[in-house]
C-alpha cells in the first residue's frame, strides 16, 4: 500500500510570514497577532478597531499596512491561490482588509504615497458577472494599485475613455462565460485601433481563459487566478510602454 | 513544403477503418478529426479546459505540447505523446489515436416511460381532424373544373379551401386509386394532406424535449392519447461542447458552425422518428403535429436561428412567441405539412423545457406554493402558485455531469452513483461493475457522506488538523493527489475497473460548490423576491434528467436544494416532456403555454445587487467550519516541523 495513506501530512500548506523586525518598527509590548488573526478570518469589526487603536498610538500607516494587515491578507491569498480556502472564505478576508485600508488610505496619501500604478479594470460587454473581479480589485488595491473599476457590460470605448482620462498603466479585462471572451479580444482590438495599445499593458482572466486564449487574442498577460494577476500586473509595470500625452 | 499535410486516424485495435484526410497544416486535430468524420469527445468546447479530447500521436511530426496539454494531461503524458486534439496543431503527416468516448456504454437517460402521461386527465383537442369524402373525377371536358374543384365541392364550407402545393401535386392519382374515397387532414380548418381510401383511425404525433444533454421523443396517438413508442439519447451534439454556453460559443458568428450543430439534431430527431414509426408499425406519414420544447439555445438551433446575442448580455432570445412550421420546411420525416409547433420561451435561459415544466406540474393552478427545480447544466428554478409565478436561470455547468471533476463521467456504467458510509466508505457503481468514474449522483453523495463524517467542513475544505480522530478507515483515504492538493479516496487502484484509483479532489469540491451554490441561490433568490420562507414551500418538484438518480437528504446535506421535511420534496420525472405531450394532445394546453410565457416574472439573477451575497452565502455545506488553529496550536505545528528539519 502505498505509504501516502499513514502519514498524512497533507500538501505543504502556506504559511504566515510573521514580518522581519516587527518589534522594531512597533512601541514597546504592541503585538500584530490578534490583527492577523483578525484579517485571516474575516473579522472586520475587530480589524477596524485595532488599526484605529494603531494610528491613535501613533504608528506609522506604512507600517501597520505592512506589518499588521498584510500578514494575514497574504496569508489567506496564499491559501486561496493553493485551493486550500475557497471564495467565501477570501472574500470575508478582503472585507476585513478593506475595513483597515479604509483608515489607512487617506493617512498614506497625506504622506504622498504614490500609487504603484494605475489599473483600469472590467467585465467585457456581454458579460454580467463580477465576483472575479472584485477580488482582483481588492487585492490589487493592497498591493498600492490606483483601481478604477468599471464594473460589468463594458463597453469597449468605456474602457478607452477611462484609460485615456486616468493615463492607466494597465487594464484588465474579465470574462466569466465562455460566450463573452471574445469581447477580450474586440476590446484589444479597439485599444489598436484607438491608437492606445503601447501605451499600456493589458492582462485579461477569467473561468473560461487561458494562456493560449491570452496569446491568441493578443494580451500581455493572463491572471490564473487574483493572486497571479497581482503578480503579473507588479511585473508588467517594469515594462517600458509609451507615455500617454 | 506543401501546405497540405495528411492526418490518419488509427484505431485502437490496429484494425478496423482507418480514416485520413488532407487538410492545412495547422489544423488542430480535433478540426481534422471532424472533417475526417471521426467522433472524438470534446466536453469543454475547445477550450483547452479538460482531457475528453486526448489522442496519441503514433507517428509523424510530433506536435510540441501547448501550454494547456502540460496542464490538463501533466509532464508523463505529454512525454508519452499524448495532446489536446482541440489545442495541438499539426506540422506535418501524422497519425494519431483518438481516445474512445470514456468507455460511456449505457449512458442513462430518463426514457421517455418513466413520466408518461395521463391523457384521461386531458381535453384531446389535438388540432388535427380527419373526415373522408367521396370525390368524383371531372368526366366531360366542357365542365370547366379541376380534380382540386372536385373535391372542395364535397367538403362542408368551414374549411379553409386552399389546398398545399405538396397536396395538390399527388392528387390526380391519390383521387383515382379508390374510386374516389379521400381522407382529406386539416389542423384547424387547414387542409393539410389528401390521401385515397379511409385513414381516419390514423392521426399520430410526436413530443420531443430537445436538451443540452439528452433528446427523448415520444409517438402518441393523437385521438387517444396512448403513448406507442418512445426514443431517446445522447443529445448528437455534445462532441461541441457539454454545456449550452460552450455549444453557444461554438456556434457564435459563423453560420456553417450553426448549420453543423443543426443537422446533427435534425439528423437525430429524424432518426428517432423512425425508429418509433417502425417499432409501432405506424406510417410516418400519418404523423400529423409534432410539439418541441427544448431550451432556448436547442430551440434556436433546431430552428437555425443564429444564437451569437443569446450568449451576450442581456442574453435576449430571437424570438419568444409560439411557432408553427410545416415539417417539409424543417425538414422532419413526417407527413410534409405536418405542423411542428415549437412551444414558447420565457427568457434567453429561460426556455421552451421550463414551459413544458409548468404545464404539466399544473403550478400556475395551485393554491400553496411551489417549487420546480430543473437541476441540469444550465438549471432553472420556477416558484409560486396561482397568484404569482416567478422563474430564473443558474448557471451550474457541468460539474454535475461529471465535466471539470477530475475522476468525473457521465451517469454510465461503471460510474459511481451512489456512497455510503458505515466505519467505512461503501461505493456502488451503475451496472454494478468496478468503478472506472464518478457520475454527479456520486459526487453529491461523496461530499455530503464527507460531510457527515466530518472529513471535510461546511466550506469545504479537507479536514487537515486532528486527522486521528476520524475512524481509521476514513483517515486511511485521506491523501495527496498528483497536483499535490488533498484528494479524499473512494475506490483505489486495485479496486478500480481501470489502471487508476477513482477520488474526489480538494479542487473537485470546490467545481461542486461553484455548481450546487449556483441552483440554491436560484431558489434564495426566488424566495428573497416573493419573499417566501422555507415554511411557506409546500411541495418542491426534482425534474429533469438529473433529478430523478439523485439522494434528497445528500442534496440537502450539501444544500444543493433547501431543508425541507423529507415528504415536501419530490421527484416528478422529466417534467418538460409530458409538457410538450400535454400540448400535443390538447391545442387548448398549447395555448396555455402563451398565456403563461406572458404571466411569468423572469428574475435575471446576475443583474440583481444582492446575488453576490446570497451566491456566496449559497457556497457552504451544511455543518460549520473547521475551528481555525489558535495561536497556541500554530505554534506547535511551526514546533514541530522545526524538529522535522533536525532530524
Amino acid at each position: 500500500m502505498n505509504t501516502e495513506f499513514f502519514d498524512y501530512e497533507g500538501p505543504e500548506e502556506p504559511e504566515l510570514q510573521i514580518p522581519e523586525g516587527w518589534e522594531n518598527r512597533a512601541p514597546d509590548g504592541w503585538e500584530w497577532q490578534t490583527l492577523w488573526e483578525a484579517i485571516e478570518t474575516g473579522d472586520h469589526i475587530y480589524a477596524d478597531e485595532r488599526v484605529r487603536q494603531s494610528i491613535d498610538t501613533g504608528i506609522d500607516p506604512r507600517v501597520i499596512l505592512d506589518d499588521g494587515l498584510f500578514p494575514g491578507f497574504n496569508l489567506q491569498a496564499d491559501r486561496f491561490s493553493a485551493q486550500v480556502i475557497f471564495i467565501p472564505e477570501m472574500l470575508i478576508t478582503a472585507r476585513a482588509m478593506k475595513a483597515g485600508l479604509a483608515l489607512i488610505r487617506p493617512l498614506l496619501a497625506a504622506q504622498a504615497e504614490k500609487p504603484v500604478g494605475t489599473f483600469v479594470i472590467g467585465t467585457v460587454l456581454g458579460d454580467m458577472h463580477d465576483i472575479g473581479q472584485s477580488i482582483v480589485t481588492i487585492m490589487l488595491e493592497n498591493a498600492g494599485f490606483n483601481v478604477i473599476n468599471l464594473g460589468t457590460d463594458v463597453h469597449p470605448d468605456r474602457f478607452i475613455e477611462t484609460a485615456q482620462k486616468e493615463h492607466a498603466d494597465l487594464i484588465g479585462f474579465s470574462a466569466l462565460l465562455s460566450t463573452t471572451v471574445y469581447y477580450q479580444k474586440v476590446t484589444i482590438e479597439e485599444f489598436q485601433n484607438a491608437g492606445h495599445r503601447d501605451k499600456v499593458n493589458i492582462l485579461i482572466g477569467g473561468a473560461p481563459t487561458t494562456q493560449e486564449w491570452a496569446d491568441e487574442c493578443g494580451a500581455d498577460g493572463w491572471g490564473k487566478d487574483a493572486v497571479a494577476a497581482v503578480r503579473l500586473a507588479l511585473k508588467l509595470m517594469e515594462t517600458p510602454r509609451q507615455a500617454w500625452d | 513544403m506543401s501546405d497540405k499535410i495528411s492526418v490518419t486516424f488509427a484505431t485502437a485495435a490496429e484494425q478496423g477503418a482507418r480514416k485520413t484526410v488532407q487538410v492545412t497544416r495547422d489544423t488542430t486535430i480535433l478540426d481534422a478529426a471532424r472533417q475526417a468524420g471521426v467522433d472524438v469527445e470534446a466536453t469543454c468546447g475547445s477550450r483547452g479546459r479538460c482531457r475528453s479530447c486526448r489522442v496519441k500521436v503514433l507517428k509523424g511530426d510530433m506536435p510540441p505540447p501547448t501550454v494547456q496539454d502540460a496542464v490538463q494531461l501533466g509532464h508523463d503524458e505529454v512525454l508519452e505523446g499524448f495532446r489536446l486534439s482541440c489545442q495541438t496543431r499539426m506540422l506535418g503527416d501524422t497519425t494519431v489515436l483518438p481516445m474512445p468516448p470514456k468507455a460511456e456504454q449505457g449512458h442513462k437517460i430518463l426514457e421517455a416511460h418513466e413520466s408518461e402521461i395521463d391523457a384521461s386527465t386531458l381535453n384531446l383537442d389535438s388540432g388535427v381532424s380527419k373526415f373522408t369524402v367521396k370525390a368524383s373525377t371531372p368526366v366531360e371536358e366542357h365542365h370547366q373544373t379541376s380534380d382540386v374543384e372536385e373535391i372542395l365541392s364535397t367538403l362542408p364550407n368551414l374549411s379553409n379551401r386552399t389546398v398545399p402545393l405538396n397536396c395538390v401535386r399527388k392528387i390526380p392519382q391519390e383521387l383515382r386509386k379508390q374510386g374516389g374515397i379521400l381522407t382529406i387532414t386539416q389542423f384547424h380548418k387547414q387542409i393539410i394532406d389528401v390521401e385515397a381510401g379511409d385513414t381516419t383511425k390514423h392521426i399520430y404525433g410526436f413530443a420531443f424535449d430537445i436538451g443540452t444533454t439528452s433528446v427523448v421523443g415520444t409517438l402518441l396517438d393523437l385521438q387517444t392519447g396512448e403513448q406507442l413508442a418512445s426514443a431517446g439519447g445522447v443529445n448528437s451534439q455534445a462532441v461541441y461542447g457539454g454545456d449550452l454556453m460552450s455549444r453557444i460559443a461554438y456556434a457564435q458568428f459563423d453560420e456553417q458552425k450553426l448549420t453543423t450543430l443543426r443537422a446533427k439534431v435534425i439528423n437525430q430527431v429524424n432518426q428517432y422518428i423512425r425508429q418509433c414509426c417502425d417499432e409501432a408499425g405506424v406510417n410516418s406519414n400519418h404523423v400529423y403535429k409534432i410539439v418541441i420544447v427544448g431550451n432556448s439555445c436547442m430551440h434556436h438551433i433546431f430552428l437555425g436561428i443564429d444564437v451569437s446575442y443569446l450568449g451576450l448580455a442581456p442574453y435576449a432570445p430571437v424570438v419568444r412567441e409560439n411557432l408553427v412550421f410545416p415539417a417539409s420546411e424543417l425538414p422532419l420525416k413526417a407527413s410534409p405539412n405536418a405542423m411542428v409547433c415549437m412551444l414558447p420561451i420565457i427568457a434567453g435561459f429561460v426556455g421552451a423545457d421550463t414551459v413544458g415544466c409548468i404545464l404539466s406540474t399544473r403550478i400556475y393552478e395551485s393554491e400553496e406554493i411551489r417549487v420546480l427545480v430543473d437541476i441540469g447544466t444550465n438549471g432553472e428554478v420556477v416558484m409560486g402558485s396561482r397568484d404569482r409565478l416567478t422563474a430564473c436561470s443558474a448557471p451550474a455547468g457541468p460539474a454535475l455531469e461529471g465535466a471539470q471533476i477530475r475522476d468525473g463521467m457521465r451517469g454510465a456504467i461503471g460510474a459511481i452513483e451512489k456512497v455510503e458510509v458505515d466505519n467505512d466508505i461503501i461505493c456502488s457503481t451503475i451496472g454494478n461493475v468496478p468503478a472506472i468514474g464518478l457520475c454527479g449522483s456520486g459526487l453529491i453523495d461523496a461530499a455530503a457522506k464527507m460531510i457527515d463524517t466530518q472529513v471535510m467542513d461546511s466550506n469545504g475544505n479537507f479536514r487537515k488538523r486532528d486527522v486521528e480522530q476520524l475512524p481509521e478507515r476514513l483517515q486511511n483515504r485521506l491523501i495527496v493527489a498528483e497536483n499535490g492538493s488533498r484528494e479524499f479516496l473512494l475506490v483505489s487502484e486495485q479496486d478500480s475497473g481501470k489502471n487508476r484509483r477513482v477520488g474526489i479532489t480538494q479542487g473537485d469540491v470546490r467545481q461542486l460548490q461553484l455548481a450546487k451554490s449556483a441552483i440554491f441561490s436560484g431558489i434564495r433568490m426566488l424566495q428573497s423576491v416573493m419573499n417566501i420562507s422555507d415554511d411557506e414551500i409546500f411541495h418542491l418538484m426534482l425534474c429533469g434528467g438529473f433529478g430523478n438518480y439523485i439522494n434528497i437528504e445528500s442534496a440537502k446535506t450539501i444544500r444543493l436544494l433547501p431543508d425541507l421535511k423529507h415528504e415536501r420534496i419530490a421527484y416528478v420525472g422529466n417534467a418538460a416532456l409530458l409538457g410538450a405531450q400535454m400540448a400535443l394532445l390538447s391545442e387548448s394546453e398549447r395555448d396555455t403555454a402563451y398565456r403563461l410565457t406572458q404571466q411569468i416574472e423572469h428574475v435575471a439573477l446576475a443583474a440583481r445587487a444582492d446575488f453576490q451575497d446570497i451566491f456566496v452565502d449559497s457556497m457552504a455545506f451544511k455543518g460549520s467550519p473547521f475551528p481555525t488553529p489558535s495561536k497556541t496550536s500554530r505554534n506547535k505545528r511551526k514546533e514541530r516541523q522545526r524538529t522535522q528539519l533536525v532530524k
